[in-house]
């Protein structure tokens, strides 16, 4: 009895030595008149490429040595997942930075994030207008801060290849259907498609449905689709899956990169737009990033790609976006600064200025709908993306982002791509994929 | 600079304070058989020193310093241990020399209560207990009966259960069920001082003992110190966890409401995890029909070899090969209909665990001794050091289809549908390679003719099989064509590359693949050292008898290696089942390719669905059970 | 022989015919010994061939890492052969250079950090038990050593947010009944460090090692440890001057796999370490070079290889202890 006490003992001993001996010390130590003075505030988000996480640590500095603070902004690689762990097992950051107002919105609701303050909210609603606040905005209260937007409703397309051709760019749903349709007869291809996205695979293919739900049943329709308060195999969603399909089931419709829809690279679309092999690409505003190097932009030369706005079919001109939000899981002053930093044009305003300068030319990738930016730090065309955004009557955020994880980042992506891959039907995929909504 | 010392440093101080704590532990049960009385003393002053720790450690105890962080220039919080050691490892010591019984009992009892009541008076304010007189009763009584009966049925005096049972029993109720803070210094005294009295009535009542109770103890005791350190690690970072998971696994996707097995209902009956409706198609299928001719060559040639040898299948015999092809296509027919992610779990077994070993057997029995030896190990290795996630992307590289008027990209369509090229084409390369094709196949016939002639019949099957793919290959080749190409509606030639990833059921097969390529160097390592330990006299002493290569490997090596081959089969079982990474970054579970970990990681984790993650991981863990099953058998008939 | 006889009556053509046919058939006679012969090396043909399979990929991999992006989308990575490549060492320059979350240095340092401590400390602690569980009596020895491989099935992401439960806070244990809650473990701060991604792998390899080291270990020659135990040498003795040496091939390689696995992890270390860029390894840090969707997969050849050449160092030069006849010699018979 005794000796084995003893050792259990000796083992215990052992950790804390081992441990004692690893751990490292924190050293913050309080400082005099500004109270963030000496104060550290850890940021994170799925944000890390070295473009991204630099203009955004970059940006963060700024404020950060301006009030004698450290802030550190990491890139998580499996963002997605290791939020979810980080804050189960008690080690959330200070603050993260949500792609997705639903996951944001669970956080919120199971208590895990913290409302913003009320300077915070007050700077919130001044620096950024009503369609955008409302995403971070959770049963009433302001829980996140709009960072960054982008525009989805877009098609990239060659200006001087459609010149050539004789092509008009079309101004409504009719026109397009027309024109894809003059494309295939003259022996072109209209489309690049690629849903192929790695563990992300069919998230095109969820954009492409959203823009058509907000254009065939409307905005209402849309929220209602969003919130579950209609199913997910409404005969409207179905029938939107399959003007998807049929659109791009049409034999020569699409050029498929690699091979087949399904198996062709989201990324992989650029090169063929570029050459020819396709003539329209509806991808969104941080496409830019994935056109060949050397490619330019919207300056009228021979070769330059430009966007249209993917016309809407009743005229009401409806925009999807999508864009992330930062929230706080702590009620620290110093977070709650930062977060107010993150509304303001500021801080949009560096890390565009820093993100153009880490591109080292090109668009920088990088839209902000922040209220009272300089809009001369954007070139012509994301001038442009800008002011499709603030001239939209309707936005709507990417509605697989609003839905919960099991389906806007599961079953929608999933058996979206089985439907596109054809190994299920329209309405086995949106069957399947109500079956998956969780339940209460 | 500075951050390689520490590193260095930590990583130092880990490995060289666990060492020296193993190795202090050692040496103190050395003294159990050579010096008794410094065996005890060093092991009460062990035991002192813990508990002081313990009672120190969670500021339990009043300070004994002056207020300042360090009595000399040891830190004030070391002091106390300190104490504790010496006094504790003073009483022991001089115990083990009294072998009186009488005084015995009176020094230990008498010493192990004044401490209590030093405890019980350096006891901070805050932790001094108000008596709840009906619950301490309670505990003691309760505790006291607990112990006798437990020492009754190890069929030892009960007095020395009940003892601790009562002192146990008097900590609960004095310290643990009563409000803490309130009493008064007498009452943390009378809490402190009984149990420990009642302890020391425990130990004194012990004879000191003698060379068997000592040989005893330290037979024992070493178990326990070669043992402890493993079993704490996996308690912690496996025990615990896998319990906490069979918990929520019965609870709902939150978390809070018991929901018994709905969770486990839900995976069994979800179409995505089984889905055998169409088995009927698995006996039409082109797979199943090549394999049952194949299996009924095997017999036929089981069936005429039993005349020569007296046995049907022997291991190295010639129905063996021709029997495991079949046996492959057959299964590969099955999985092939029966879809799903427990499905899907179970091809990945077969197929990975079954290729790994064989192709990892192959090379280092082929690779032993011969020149370049390292080279080629170092080749086959080498995925292993490339990581899953970045074997994966290599062989995404590898898999790329492009479109049919681009070139190919990826090396594999590159050479399908250059072969289908070639097929289709009559130019001077489609020559060249047909006839490069016919050697081989003619080098498969003049094998096998040698080998009748010779009478090695062991290796006709194979041989005859090898020549018979061959041929059909060939024919193929000039009739039909092979390879990825075909004609479109207008009558031109297209590339028809292969969508290894999304074209569903084979690019599960793909990527098994990957793994294959990187488990081999796995098995071959494994197994090449287990060869490298097989006496070299064995070897020897088979060749003087005139064995070849062939039969050295069936009747020497194979045996010797046979229960390390045991140990890479389970291995890579239990490995291949918890396959997550690849399929991660390949598909993410995409076109039918979802397995068990994949699925519980994205239940789980991506859509905190806690209850349904944990019923997936419960599966998995449940589903490699009866290779251990196996294991355990194998081990039983060991032991005997 | 007898073709040559029959055509004798021709030999009137004189002595050149002759040795002409007899280089013939010399020549014959040749090719059939070179043909026997090589069908005798055919398992040597099939061991390289086997090994050249196995290398494409990563001659592909090797090829890729020194071209361009777009050079790399473009064509096959054959086409190098063709001469149509287009080189640059811009991939190496980005992968060593870039400081998105932490400098090379800084990760490769936090890699070995994690890597070696990882892989000692469980050899060691796995060796103790695979000698306990082998040559030490002791009541329920099999059924421990089965439940203790049976954990080889867990699977680690279950133990993932409990873990990083106990490095947050300690870990603490409620009294039933009595409702007071007392420590186990104290909290030491350990998330987002290495030792906590370290103690995280030390605890996983455990079932594996034991495994493998048992395997090893009770099949070493009873003879020898009954002739220490009659020269009086006890279990630790025995283990230190007897056992560990012997067993050097195996606890080689498992040293070898359990380096590999922990210097090639990336979940475990994001999910203990992830939070901390000072404390990440070199796999975090690719996988943010790599960057969201994967627009800079271009950097990953390289990457791949900066990432391999530590464990490929570590192979070599293990691979040494595979040695053959340890135990020559010290068994009789």
């Amino acid at each position: 009895m005794k000796s084995r006490w003893l050792k259990l003992g000796t083992v215990l001993v052992a950790f804390s030595v081992i441990a004692a001996a690893c751990g490292d010390d924190d050293g913050a130590s309080g400082g005099d008149g500004n109270p963030l003075e000496g104060t550290s505030v850890t940021v994170t988000g799925p944000e890390r490429a070295e473009e991204e996480a630099g203009a955004i640590q970059q940006a963060l500095d700024v404020f950060a040595e301006a009030n004698g603070m450290t802030i550190t902004y990491t890139g998580d690689a499996d963002w997605e997942a290791n939020i979810n762990t980080q804050v189960s097992g008690g080690n959330a950051p200070d603050i993260s930075i949500f792609p997705q107002p639903g996951k944001l919105a669970d956080f919120a609701r199971a208590g895990d994030l913290v409302a913003l303050n009320e300077s915070a909210a007050a700077a919130t609603s001044s620096n950024w207008s009503e369609a955008w606040t409302t995403f971070g905005n959770v049963d009433g209260v302001q829980y996140g801060v709009p960072v960054k937007t982008d525009l989805k409703s877009l098609v990239w397309y060659q200006p001087s290849a459609f010149e050539a051709a004789g092509y008009d760019v079309p101004t409504t749903w009719d026109d397009l259907l027309a024109l894809s349709n003059t494309m295939i007869a003259d022996g072109n291809t209209p489309w690049c498609v690629g849903i192929e996205s790695g563990q992300a695979t069919g998230w095109t293919f969820t954009d492409w449905v959203e823009d058509l739900m907000l254009r065939t049943v409307g905005a209402d329709v849309y929220d209602q689709w969003v919130s579950h308060d209609i199913p997910f195999n409404d005969s409207r969603v179905v029938d939107v899956f399959n003007m998807v399909g049929d659109l791009w089931g049409t034999d020569g419709a699409v050029f498929a990169s690699g091979g087949s829809i399904a198996a062709t690279a989201f990324q992989d679309n650029g090169e063929p737009l570029v050459d020819g092999d396709c003539f329209m690409h509806r991808q969104a505003s941080f496409y830019a990033a994935f056109f060949p190097e050397g490619t330019v932009y919207a300056d009228g030369s021979e070769g330059a790609v430009d966007v249209f706005y993917f016309p809407s079919i009743s005229g009401d001109k409806p925009v999807l976006g999508a864009g992330t939000l930062a929230s706080g899981f702590n009620d620290e002053a110093a977070t709650m600064a930062v977060l107010e930093y993150f509304s303001t044009p500021g801080y949009a305003e560096a890390r565009q200025n820093a993100q153009t300068a880490l591109k080292g030319g090109g668009l920088s990738g990088f839209l902000s709908a922040a209220i009272g930016q300089d809009p001369g730090i954007y070139q012509g065309l994301e001038q442009s993306f800008l002011e499709i955004l603030s001239s939209a009557e309707v936005v709507r955020f990417d509605a697989s982002d609003l839905m919960p994880a099991d389906v806007g980042a599961g079953t929608f992506w999933t058996d979206g791509t089985s439907f596109v891959n054809g190994d299920l039907t329209a309405a086995e995929a949106a069957d399947k994929i109500e079956a998956s909504w969780p339940a209460g | 600079m500075e951050k390689i010392l520490d590193t260095l440093l930590s990583v130092g101080i880990a490995v060289g304070a666990s060492a020296a704590l193993w190795v202090a532990a050692n040496l103190l049960f050395n003294q159990v058989t050579t010096n008794w009385r410094r065996f005890n003393t060093a092991a009460g002053a062990t035991i002192g020193f813990l508990l002081m720790v313990v009672l120190d450690g969670n500021r339990l105890l009043r300070s004994l310093g002056p207020g300042s962080d360090t009595i000399g220039t040891i830190p004030a919080f070391l002091w106390t241990p300190f104490i504790g050691a010496i006094v504790v490892g003073v009483i022991a010591g001089y115990l083990s020399s009294v072998d009186d019984p009488g005084r015995r009992l009176l020094i230990s009892v008498a010493s192990f209560g004044l401490l209590g009541v030093v405890i019980g008076l350096l006891l901070e304010d805050a932790y001094k207990p108000s008596f709840d007189h009906v619950a301490l009763v309670g505990w003691t009584v309760g505790l006291v009966a607990v112990g006798a009966v437990l020492s009754a049925l190890r069929e030892r005096p009960p007095l020395s259960g009940a003892l601790i049972g009562g002192a146990l029993g008097w900590i609960v109720g004095s310290f643990g069920s009563a409000t803490l803070g309130t009493g008064s210094t007498a009452e943390a005294v009378i809490g402190a001082a009984v149990p420990a009295a009642a302890l020391g009535w425990r130990f004194g009542r012990t004879p000191n003992a003698d060379d068997a109770t000592r040989g005893r103890i330290d037979n024992g005791s070493r178990a326990f110190i070669f043992l402890a350190p493993a079993l704490v690690f996996i308690a912690v970072t496996l025990v615990v966890p896998t319990i906490r998971t069979i918990y929520l696994s019965l609870l709902d996707r939150d978390s809070e409401d018991f929901i018994g097995f709905d969770n486990y209902q839900s995976v069994f009956t979800d179409v995505d995890s089984f889905d055998v409706g169409s088995w009927t198609n698995i006996f039409t299928s082109r797979l199943f029909l090549i394999g049952m001719v194949i299996l009924a060559f095997a017999l036929a040639v089981a069936w005429f070899g039993r005349k020569s040898s007296g046995k049907a299948f022997e291991v190295g015999g010639p129905a063996i090969g021709p029997l495991v092809i079949a046996i492959f296509l057959l299964v590969f027919a099955v999985f092939s209909v029966l879809r799903g992610t427990i499905m899907n779990n179970l091809w990945w077994v077969f197929t990975v665990t079954l290729m790994s070993t064989a192709l990892g057997l192959a090379i280092a029995v082929l690779a032993d001794r011969g020149r370049f030896e390292s080279v080629a190990k170092s080749i086959i290795f080498m995925p292993m050091a490339v990581s899953l996630v970045g074997a994966s992307i290599i062989w995404r590289f590898m898999f790329v289809a492009r479109n049919e008027n681009k070139p190919q990209t990826g090396v594999l369509n590159a050479i399908w549908v250059g072969l289908g090229r070639l097929s289709t084409g009559n130019g001077l390369p489609t020559l060249l390679f047909g006839a490069a094709m016919a050697a081989i196949g003619l080098g498969f016939l003049a094998l096998l003719a040698k080998s009748l002639v010779r009478r090695q019949w062991n290796r006709i099957p194979l041989l005859g099989l090898a020549f018979a793919g061959m041929s059909w290959f060939l024919i193929r080749f000039y009739s039909s064509g092979v390879g990825g190409i075909r004609t479109n509606a207008s009558g031109e030639l297209k590339a028809n590359p292969i969508l290894f990833v999304q074209e569903p059921p084979f690019n599960n097969v793909w990527l098994m693949v990957i793994l294959i390529w990187i488990e081999t160097g796995f098995a071959m390592v494994i197994l090449s050292a287990a060869i490298k330990a097989i006496p070299s006299e064995l070897i020897e002493a088979a060749r003087v008898d005139g064995a070849d290569d062939s039969q050295i490997f069936w009747r020497v090596t194979l045996p010797q290696i046979a229960t390390t081959i045991g140990v890479v089969v389970t291995t890579l079982i239990v490995l291949v089942m918890k396959v997550f990474d690849i399929v991660k970054v390949v598909t993410n579970g995409n076109f039918g390719t979802q397995v068990l970990a994949n699925d519980m990681f994205q239940v789980a984790f991506s859509f905190t669905d806690t209850g349904r993650g944990a019923a997936l991981a419960v599966i998995l863990f449940l589903s490699v059970l009866p290779v251990m099953y196996f294991n355990i058998r194998r081990m039983q008939r060991e032991e005997v | 022989m007898t073709a040559v006889k029959s055509l004798s009556p021709l030999s009137g053509m004189g002595a050149t015919i002759r040795r002409l046919l007899r280089s013939v058939k010399n020549w014959f006679s040749r090719l059939g010994a070179s043909i026997y012969s090589s069908l005798r090396s055919v398992p040597t043909w099939i061991l390289w061939l086997v090994v050249s399979i196995w290398s494409l990929p990563s001659v592909g991999l090797l090829v890729n890492s020194f071209q361009t992006r777009d050079a790399q989308r473009a064509g096959g990575w054959w086409k190098v052969l063709t001469g149509q490549g287009d080189f640059t060492l811009d991939n190496y320059n980005t992968v060593l250079r870039a400081d998105t979350s932490a400098k090379l240095t800084d990760s490769l340092l936090n890699s070995l950090a994690i890597a070696v401590p990882a892989t000692i400390i469980p050899i060691a602690i796995a060796a103790f038990a695979a000698y306990a569980f082998a040559w030490i009596d002791f009541k329920g020895r099999l059924w421990m050593f089965i439940a203790v491989v049976s954990l080889l099935a867990v699977p680690l992401q279950v133990a993932l947010i409990p873990l990083l439960q106990l490095y947050v806070g300690g870990a603490h244990l409620t009294l039933p009944f009595l409702h007071k809650t007392i420590t186990l473990v104290p909290d030491f701060d350990l998330a987002g460090t290495t030792t906590a991604v370290w103690l995280t792998h030390a605890g996983f390899a455990l079932p594996f090692a034991i495994f493998l080291l048992h395997n090893y270990i009770s099949q070493l020659p009873a003879d020898l440890f009954e002739a220490a135990r009659i020269d009086g040498a006890d279990h630790f003795t025995i283990f230190w001057r007897l056992v560990l040496p012997l067993s050097v091939p195996v606890l080689a390689a498992f040293g070898i796999f359990q380096f590999l696995w922990t210097w090639n992890d990336f979940l475990i270390a994001n999910t203990m370490a992830g939070s901390n860029p000072d404390a990440t390894p070199t796999t975090i840090r690719i996988a943010n070079l790599a960057g969201d969707f994967g627009r800079n997969e271009h950097l990953l050849p390289a990457a791949a290889f900066v990432q391999a050449f530590v464990p490929l160092g570590v192979f070599m030069g293990l691979q040494r202890y595979f040695v053959r006849g340890l135990l020559a010699g010290s068994v009789k018979g």
